[in-house]
């Protein structure tokens, strides 16, 4: 019996030895392709001058829908931001869905909103829209009050009341830069009728000076937790999604900052209800519904247009957060399950599919049966020390140039980061994250498994600080 | 020692050594940047001082001066360069391009031809600010080169308006895939309505109907008013994507005339192409529109009823109170609603 129990654990660890082989040359191949598509989009970039851009006649409107659900600490920053970006026709769409706190209120007072008797197509079911508001002194500012039906459906309210061709989805908590959809609306002016989506990168403003509306000073917070979640951010955006954009395989698009087609995301139902990982289900549905109609199509991720966020501070919301997210993964990949290894889905089916479920979505399972394995192992003393140790050393090795191939990226992109102690300081938390850090954030995502098989569904409560006091301590 | 152990070894020695030299590296390169960034600040403020100079009163050879000086900070003196050229108008941009045709030219010349894309696409925009016809010869040779540099030098071309520079650039939009065409079509804007003969000329060409729907919205976008009989032959064209466009750039002429044909348009079986001349027919103010704006606000498909709607306001008092009437019905609750929502947008916004 022991022989045999010995046997299966040699072949798990053997298919564990096997997965992380296999999970991080993909990696450090996608860090290697965002290196070029970096060095390639910055060549480029030089030479075409976003003003130029914006003094085109043929740029595309934009609506930005940002779904807002108890955010009276920031709302009024975020849509100022908003209302201050640099593009020449655009409207910002603020759905109030359903908040119990004060953030209609303040929106009313602070933009002097009139209630408006604005009609508009109801091209998706959702709950009962309140009111619509109207400001008579930002007029490209309209603000919807609706009854509570989760973020999809605020976002389906903001689509069926928008007017414009491309949408923007923005989370209300965040801050986008000036010239962030200037530089985000690019690729569909370079090439209008093959692009359906655009991404940009996402950044966390723990730490940030923030004045009317926009980052002012970048900085690094004094939190430990936020501090390692700027690194693991600069990694999944600047190495992990540019490298998939290269390879045409982009299935996220983050819900706090994308751009696309508004009669594709029609045409597909808009945001699916129900779902918590509502910005990667639309995309994957759209791609779904490209490949089946064969329409040509690209989703493209850009390394410079930002957008600033704030991240959890306490473990409690850090956990509540990625366990929502790996959630939305798992449903999102489940539902459209019969596009994996399906070559009639193109790339998306044979590898963009694959990928997210074996590397993406098993990941952290495979990562905690791993440590479950090696702490068995530990407890009946049988385990090769020198092995065990090596192959950790490794494992934190090889995190480690992820990450400073993360940072190179980052230098060669943006270079948000002015002083060079907040490159030392990143590096160094790039070291610590191994111990604990990384571990904790793999059960937790491991755990959605679980929630899922229970049928948990909600989102857990957020923790806002605001922008305003961020980074002025 | 176990084979598995000497490969993770040596993987691990590898591994780190990789990691701590590219540690060293971005620090490195961290401070050489800001070195770097200090001296190109110091130079940049130095040159701007004396460009600003020469701006304000100039001085006799202060720009073969300042040319001469700063020849060997070819990089800084661009930027000072760049930044200035857009701001500035006449007499004092010529100052500009001296320093330019003195510092710069004779590299730029040089680079023009590099092997390297990056350099080739850097002079080649240079040339887009500081061409003039006697640098033509030299960015026709680049109209062969790739795409990215072919555009550039199309842009450039664009700064020195002769008949053969305007033919050269019509030549390249009709050769080249649909997929660039926009790109021309934003450079032909620029253009204005030195491009009327060329566009004449291509509408009667057989053009792609993507190349043909560019072109009809580049006449409705500039606006080129004296092709109105030309895009006329377009209303009723098969494709409905071009009746949109004709629909659009009607309205954007503005000529009294074509408001027979935008109501034909306007009674299209396609709803994109109604909505497109509704919008038109606000746009031009006619109250002999009203009938038929009125009629829209009863129309099926929302985007109909909006433009409708918006025309109507567009005419003003008759206009108003043709949707007054609408609101007040009780047949259509749509129409109504969209009648109530622009009455109380057109208040807000005063834009009676």
């Amino acid at each position: 019996m022991t022989g045999i129990i010995d046997s299966i654990f040699q072949i798990i660890t053997g298919i564990i030895l096997v997965y992380f082989f296999l999970i991080n040359s993909l990696y450090l191949v996608l860090v290697i392709l965002s290196i070029f598509g970096i060095v390639q989009y910055r060549n480029m970039n030089t030479y075409v001058s976003f003003k130029e851009i914006f003094q085109m006649p043929l740029v595309k409107p934009i609506s930005i829908i940002a779904p807002a659900y108890n955010e009276e600490m920031g709302i009024i920053e975020s849509v100022k931001s908003l209302l201050s970006l640099e593009y020449p026709f655009y409207e910002v769409i603020v759905v109030n869905d359903g908040s119990t706190d004060h953030t209609l209120e303040n929106l009313i007072k602070t933009f002097d909103l009139k209630k408006s008797s604005r009609v508009f197509r109801r091209v998706i079911e959702t709950k009962p829209i309140k009111g619509i508001y109207v400001s008579p002194s930002n007029p490209k500012l309209v603000v919807v009050d609706k009854v509570n039906g989760k973020k999809a459906d605020a976002l389906n309210a903001g689509l069926n009341v928008s007017r414009y061709p491309l949408f923007c989805g923005i989370d209300s908590d965040s801050i986008l830069e000036k010239d962030a959809l200037l530089k985000m609306a690019r690729p569909f002016l370079e090439a209008p009728e093959k692009t359906v989506g655009a991404g940009g990168i996402i950044r966390l403003s723990n730490g940030c000076q923030v004045k009317f509306g926009q980052v002012i000073k970048v900085g690094l917070p004094r939190n430990a937790l936020a501090r390692f979640q700027i690194l693991e951010y600069l990694r999944a955006f600047l190495g992990g999604r540019i490298g998939l954009s290269m390879l045409k395989s982009i299935l996220i698009i983050s819900g706090a900052f994308g751009l696309f087609r508004k009669d594709i995301a029609l045409q597909c139902g808009g945001y699916r209800t129900g779902t918590i990982g509502e910005d990667m289900d639309l995309v994957v549905r759209m791609r779904k519904y490209l490949h089946e109609k064969k329409i040509p199509f690209v989703f493209r991720f850009i390394p410079d247009p930002i957008c600033w966020t704030e991240a959890p501070e306490t473990l409690q919301t850090l956990a509540r957060q990625r366990n929502r997210w790996h959630r939305g993964l798992i449903e999102s990949l489940s539902h459209s399950a019969k596009m994996t290894f399906n070559p009639r889905y193109g790339i998306t089916g044979l590898f963009a599919m694959p990928f997210y479920v074996i590397f993406e979505m098993f990941g952290p399972l495979i990562e905690v049966t791993g440590y479950i394995i090696f702490t068995v192992y530990v407890l009946l003393g049988d385990f090769n020390q020198p092995f065990a140790i090596w192959f950790f050393l490794l494992a934190v090795v090889f995190g480690i140039l992820l990450s400073l191939l993360a940072i190179l990226l980052e230098e060669y992109s943006a270079r948000r980061y002015p002083r060079l102690k907040d490159i030392i300081t990143i590096v160094i938390f790039g070291l610590l994250e191994n111990v604990l850090y990384r571990q904790y954030l793999a059960v937790i995502r491991a755990m959605a498994f679980l929630d899922i098989a229970k049928g948990k569904k909600g989102w857990g409560k957020m923790e806002r600080k605001g922008f305003s006091l961020e980074g002025q301590k | 020692m176990s084979i598995s152990l000497i490969i993770i070894t040596y993987s691990l020695i590898f591994l780190f050594s990789f990691s701590l030299a590219l540690f060293v590296y971005l620090i490195l390169r961290r401070v050489v940047i800001q070195h770097q960034e200090a001296l190109f600040e110091e130079r940049y403020q130095k040159i701007e001082t004396e460009v600003l100079e020469l701006i304000t009163s100039p001085q006799k050879n202060l720009a073969l001066e300042i040319a001469k000086r700063y020849k060997s900070y070819p990089q800084v003196l661009t930027k000072v360069l760049f930044d200035y050229i857009e701001q500035i108008k006449g007499e004092a941009k010529e100052h500009l391009k001296k320093i330019f045709d003195h510092a710069l030219k004779e590299k730029c010349l040089k680079d023009i031809y590099s092997r390297r894309l990056v350099r080739r696409l850097k002079t080649t925009h240079l040339f887009v600010v500081f061409s003039d016809s006697s640098e033509a010869p030299h960015i026709f040779k680049l109209l062969n080169d790739k795409p990215i540099v072919k555009l550039v030098a199309i842009n450039a071309l664009s700064r020195i308006p002769s008949s053969r520079t305007l033919s050269l650039i019509f030549q390249a939009f009709e050769n080249d895939s649909v997929s660039t065409a926009r790109t021309y079509i934003n450079i032909m804007y620029g253009l204005g309505d030195r491009i009327e003969a060329q566009v004449r000329k291509h509408l009667k060409m057989p053009l792609s109907e993507e190349k043909l729907v560019l072109l009809i919205e580049l006449i409705g976008a500039i606006p080129l008013r004296s092709l109105y009989q030309d895009i006329l032959l377009f209303a009723d064209h098969h494709e409905k994507e071009i009746r949109i466009k004709v629909a659009r750039a009607l309205g954007h002429m503005r000529i009294p005339s074509s408001l027979d044909i935008l109501f034909r348009l306007a009674d299209d079986d396609a709803w994109e192409v109604s909505a497109q001349a509704m919008k038109s027919l606000g746009k031009l103010g006619d109250v002999q529109a009203k009938e038929v704006l009125s009629e829209g606000m009863f129309s099926p498909f929302w985007h109909v009823r909006f433009n409708a709607g918006h025309g109507l306001a567009k005419l003003g008092e008759t206009g108003f109170k043709h949707l007054q009437k609408v609101k007040k019905q009780k047949k259509d609750r749509y129409a109504s609603e969209m009648a109530n929502m622009v009455l109380n947008e057109t208040i807000y916004s005063g834009g009676a």
